[in-house]
């Protein structure tokens, strides 16, 4: 259980604002925090890692408090259980990837899961080259692993995936979210990419102006504010195409490529790569089912 | 995708499904979606809402007569038909908004559409999505 209590005057590229905020989250709970930039979603993340202290309020995880300004407890980075991965990825430069990842155990004896979680993010061959000989999005992959190495209650992630090309990026996700279902930490996720936010949370706060909105389950936050189809998927554009007076747009959606039919105005201001979502009136989709009645166990 | 933009005028719901009438400029359309009297609800009477249709779900109809259930049919002028081999675009000056539709070329060819003819479009109730208007 992780339980947030902070208020702290910022000076953002709007003027000042005072991030004011409260707020629960439950073990091995994947909590997104949404919102404009500037409304003070790395803040917080910051707060919680104790690269930053709020003016006033408590940090508690797990029953141990971290911080506390009354009781004037402040825990310092190392001693708080977590593991972050920020936009910038800081890995030792004159290490190689095994180096940096076992300089990040805890405990030798967890030597074990190097191995295991390089293969689980396609890394085992790139194991002894030093960052320099890595691209971008290979080095956050390695971010992405040193974070759980610890073994954290809680992991911070600031747009970990940006730096991935679209494939590769859909099936990190689902990986991550596999581990770190199984290493139970509670994840606290800053993005702002639609399909990946309803993919992978429990949970969405909304924050405007230092507080948070709203709060609730990705289909309550983003329903209420699309339209009625109750056939609806985030999905990506993997290609497009004009037949006659319409364009067959492919989308993926998860690991399944569909094909939408869209007239030349609906696709305007799209292409390939494209976040969008595709939604249908619930009436027109047709069920069937999968495999023949005998064939199904009962 | 057609847009046209109206006022709530009437809700009426069973316990998961609504019909939802919508005032554009005096013409009234109904929409049905999947949302009523349990679970939650989008829509409020007097509330502002997007209409939106595709193309390919608009029907044209010359010299229509007797009984129909689509409940959305309204009265336009040809703008424009732009023929393809398979399919083609009418475009409709719907009290003067921009309707598009897309039939299939045979069905231009046997009705004789073109240009300045005065037609219905038709398009089915479950067919017409709604998006609220923040107000």
């Amino acid at each position: 259980m992780i339980r947030v209590r902070a208020k702290k005057k910022l000076h953002t590229s709007d003027g000042p604002m005072e991030l004011d905020v409260c707020f629960e989250s439950g073990v091995g709970e994947f909590v997104t925090l949404f919102g404009k930039s500037g409304a003070g979603k790395t803040t917080i993340l910051r707060m919680m890692a104790g690269l930053s202290e709020p003016e006033e309020g408590y940090i508690e995880v797990s029953k141990e408090v971290w911080f506390d300004s009354r009781k004037k407890i402040n825990w310092p980075v190392q001693k708080r259980s977590i593991g972050f991965v920020f936009q910038e990825h800081n890995l030792f430069p004159n290490m190689t990837v095994e180096e940096n990842l076992h300089f990040a155990l805890q405990d030798k004896k967890d030597a074990g899961m190097i191995e295991a979680l390089l293969e689980a993010v396609h890394l085992t061959e790139f194991q002894r080259r030093r960052p320099a000989q890595l691209s971008s999005g290979q080095k956050q992959r390695v971010a992405l692993i040193r974070a759980l190495l610890r073994k954290p209650k809680v992991l911070l992630l600031d747009e970990p995936f940006v730096s991935q090309d679209l494939e590769l990026r859909l099936k990190l996700q689902e990986e991550m979210l596999d581990i770190y279902k199984r290493h139970n930490a509670s994840v606290i996720f800053v993005s702002h990419d639609f399909s990946e936010i309803f993919k992978l949370s429990d949970r969405i706060l909304v924050l405007d102006k230092g507080r948070i909105q709203k709060s609730g389950r990705p289909d309550e936050i983003f329903a209420a504010q699309t339209i009625s189809g109750k056939f609806k998927f985030p999905g990506v554009i993997v290609d497009m195409r004009q037949e006659d007076f319409l364009y067959i747009v492919t989308v993926q959606i998860g690991n399944n490529l569909t094909k939408v039919v869209a007239a030349e105005n609906e696709v305007r201001g799209l292409s390939t790569g494209d976040h969008v979502l595709v939604a249908a009136k619930a009436f027109n989709p047709i069920i069937l089912k999968a495999f023949p009645k005998e064939n199904q166990k009962t | 995708m057609n847009t046209l933009m109206g006022t709530i005028v009437d809700i009426h719901s069973s316990d998961m499904i609504s019909m939802i009438n919508v005032d554009v400029d005096g013409d009234i359309f109904s929409s049905i979606i999947l949302e009523g009297k349990k679970g939650p609800f989008h829509y409020k009477l007097a509330e502002k809402a997007h209409l939106l249709f595709k193309e390919t779900e608009v029907g044209i109809a010359k010299n229509l007569s007797g009984l129909i259930s689509f409940r959305n049919r309204f009265p336009a002028r040809i703008k424009k038909v732009e023929t393809g081999p398979v399919l083609s675009k009418i475009i409709l000056d719907y009290r003067g908004k921009w309707i598009e539709s897309i039939i299939s070329t045979r069905s231009v060819g046997d009705m004789g559409l073109k240009e300045d003819d005065h037609v219905e479009w038709l398009v089915k109730t479950n067919e017409v999505s709604l998006m609220p208007i923040p107000q």
